[in-house]
């Protein structure tokens, strides 16, 4: 006991002092918090329709209680449609960004993303099977795709794990598997679906923002809120972690129960981020890496951060979406990877 | 498991519906394929819809349709009985649903179209042409393009699908009809005011009819005018916060037909619209208006008896 708490403490120490770590986590938290909320603000006053900017800035800042003459046209537009989209933007993007840091930091695999581990396929086999068997019963589909997720997850884990433990390689190939296998499940279960819904599910699939009722918006908040905060809880253990499995449980980390919450708490976020909005891609990449790149690898920041970041990325890229071939929308998903895919075969290259 | 039982028990059935058919279509073969065995080489040049010249026999016996729109055609100008192949969706007229299947409008089996030995292969738009005509184009057996963007356009596929079948009289005498039904239409909405109208293809996501379809045509004619028509596109995705600022004073629900469950009721950015405030949301038949065919005239009549009821009372 005492062994693995100065084990751990040397490791700490290696890191910096932990008060100097809390400074400099609430700093840079504030930091892209106030950017979020900024983001938030202008991207509400960009869309198909265009309202004034001034009026629209007052109204947003009263929370809706002055009407700052707007017509109520313009209100609603602002409230029930433009607001609520980028706040579930934002939930969507800081639940997949932190659990893909939860996810790297767990397997060891800095390519460990919800996405390209399937995970993401999981859940969206889990909302189709939910919208198939239980079409009328709203809070099934995060259920079923939490489902989905923690299953692809608990898939891709198990057929990585060789006699030496998961190495990244054999990671991304068990994730490959899982990934096609339920894509042609996907594929399957659309084909059997008559052809308007094959057509929302399409858009769907590529990650759309714009079909979630007021209710799933709210679940999709706590859940972004409470999980990151939960996973970030956990940032210890998940530094230790990362030295190997083996090294971890010498220094005292209990690490299947670590295991466990954190592919329970991954899995939820993933889930409810997919059945709000279907598979948004690289967010739970790109995201954490560029965190790590410019703030170093300290869980206790990355995961945090990350949460902040991806939810700015996603509100940005969805405000795209929704604006370069107004009034038509593209899938916000279509976005994400056309950004994400070359930065990541830029990171790639830097190494 | 007693579900999987139907299944199963469907699966016999469909089977059994096949092989019917494959056996009917080749009792029918041998029946044809005793007379015009001389004119065989006979063959003549037309242009399709998209501008390609084909090569065609000059009297087509063996047709397979890849929409439900030219199946209808087909039967209207009097050709049904050459329709060896249709798809899932063709279920009108009632004979239709008897055709042998080739899958549904998205995904035809080849093979199957290939073992139905067609003369013709008739396709609705030029999606997913290049793939088809190679295969089938190895076979010896022609694609047939269709492209209408207006009410126009489909009475024009039908007059080149009349001529493809050597049935001009009687596509003319429909087209004659058709045309006679929709001047009247037009002309018993002609002095009324023109009603904004918001096409609703699928609410969630959200579909609409663009500038590209032929419904932004027939709602004009019906006495409106589409709030999308300058959408570029046919069947655009709409953004929520433009449907809102849309205002359209009625919406039609494409529903109830082949295609959809669901579409039900107008899409939420419309709760405070004229249209959802006085109650003028209206469903109609998909299949009257999605597929443009003789029926569309149908879709024409009934899209105009609810844009301007007052106009049609005697």
């Amino acid at each position: 006991m005492t062994a693995s708490i100065v084990a751990s403490q040397t490791y700490a120490a290696s890191l910096k002092g932990t008060r100097a770590t809390l400074r400099r986590t609430l700093f840079w938290c504030g930091v892209l918090l106030l950017l979020l909320v900024a983001a938030v603000l202008l991207t509400a006053l960009v869309g198909s329709e265009s309202l004034p900017a001034k009026e629209s800035l007052c109204a947003l800042l009263s929370g809706g209680r002055a009407t700052c003459g707007l017509t109520a046209e313009q209100s609603a537009i602002l409230f029930e449609i433009r607001l609520p989209r980028i706040l579930l933007a934002a939930a969507v993007g800081a639940s997949l960004a932190s659990a893909g840091a939860g996810y790297q930091s767990l397997l060891r695999n800095p390519l460990a993303e919800p996405y390209l581990l399937g995970i993401s396929n999981g859940a969206a086999v889990g909302t189709m099977v939910a919208l198939v068997f239980f079409g009328s019963v709203e809070w099934s589909r995060p259920v079923m795709a939490f489902a989905g997720a923690l299953l692809a997850s608990l898939a891709v884990y198990q057929l990585a794990r060789g006699r030496a433990g998961a190495s990244p390689e054999r990671m991304i190939l068990a994730g490959v598997i899982v990934t096609t296998f339920l894509s042609s499940a996907i594929v399957f279960i659309t084909t059997m679906m008559d052809a308007t819904r094959v057509r929302s599910f399409t858009f769907w699939l590529l990650g759309d923002l714009s079909g979630a009722t007021s209710r799933l918006l709210v679940v999709a908040i706590i859940v972004a809120i409470a999980g990151s905060l939960l996973l970030t809880a956990f940032a210890r253990p998940l530094n230790l972690l990362m030295l190997g499995e083996r090294d971890a449980f010498d220094l005292g980390v209990e690490v299947g129960r670590v295991r466990i919450v954190v592919f329970l708490v991954a899995g939820m976020l993933v889930g409810t981020s997919v059945a709000s909005s279907g598979s948004v891609g690289y967010v739970g990449l790109v995201v954490p890496h560029l965190v790590r790149l410019s703030l170093g690898s300290d869980n206790r920041i990355t995961i945090p951060a990350a949460g902040l970041s991806g939810a700015l990325f996603v509100v940005v890229a969805d405000t795209l979406a929704r604006t370069v071939i107004a009034p038509r929308e593209l899938p916000v998903g279509a976005i994400t990877a056309l950004i994400g895919a070359p930065l990541f075969i830029y990171l790639l290259r830097r190494g | 498991l007693s579900a999987r039982i139907q299944k199963n028990s469907l699966a016999h059935l469909l089977a059994a519906i096949l092989l019917l058919a494959v056996v009917c279509c080749f009792l029918s073969c041998s029946r044809s394929s005793n007379a015009p065995q001389t004119e065989k080489s006979a063959t003549r040049e037309v242009v399709d819809e998209a501008g390609r010249r084909l090569r065609v026999p000059t009297r087509v016996e063996r047709i397979v349709s890849l929409a439900p729109n030219l199946t209808e055609i087909v039967y209207a100008v009097g050709a049904g009985e050459r329709l060896v192949g249709d798809t899932e969706y063709c279920n009108f007229p009632a004979e239709a649903t008897h055709v042998a299947k080739v899958g549904d409008t998205l995904h035809p089996s080849v093979e199957r179209i290939i073992a139905l030995r067609p003369q013709v292969v008739l396709v609705s738009t030029a999606s997913q042409l290049e793939s088809f005509t190679k295969e089938l184009a190895e076979h010896q057996i022609t694609v047939y393009v269709t492209d209408p963007h207006d009410l126009e356009g489909v009475f024009q596929s039908v007059r080149n699908l009349g001529e493809l079948c050597g049935e001009t009289t009687t596509a003319e005498d429909l087209i004659k009809k058709l045309r006679a039904r929709t001047s009247a239409v037009e002309k018993a909405v002609g002095s009324a005011k023109v009603v904004r109208v918001f096409y609703q293809l699928s609410d969630r996501p959200l579909y609409t009819a663009g500038r590209e379809s032929f419904t932004t045509d027939l709602i004009r004619r019906a006495g409106g005018v589409s709030v999308t028509a300058d959408v570029p596109g046919a069947w655009p995705r709409y953004s929520d916060e433009s449907a809102l600022a849309s205002q359209p004073e009625a919406i039609i629900l494409p529903t109830g037909g082949s295609m959809s469950s669901g579409n039900g009721a107008a899409a939420d950015p419309f709760k405070k619209s004229p249209a959802v405030l006085a109650g003028r949301v209206y469903k109609i038949n998909e299949d009257h208006l999605n597929r443009p065919g003789p029926r569309l005239v149908d879709g024409l009549e009934e899209l105009a008896h609810v844009l301007h009821p007052e106009s049609f009372k005697q």
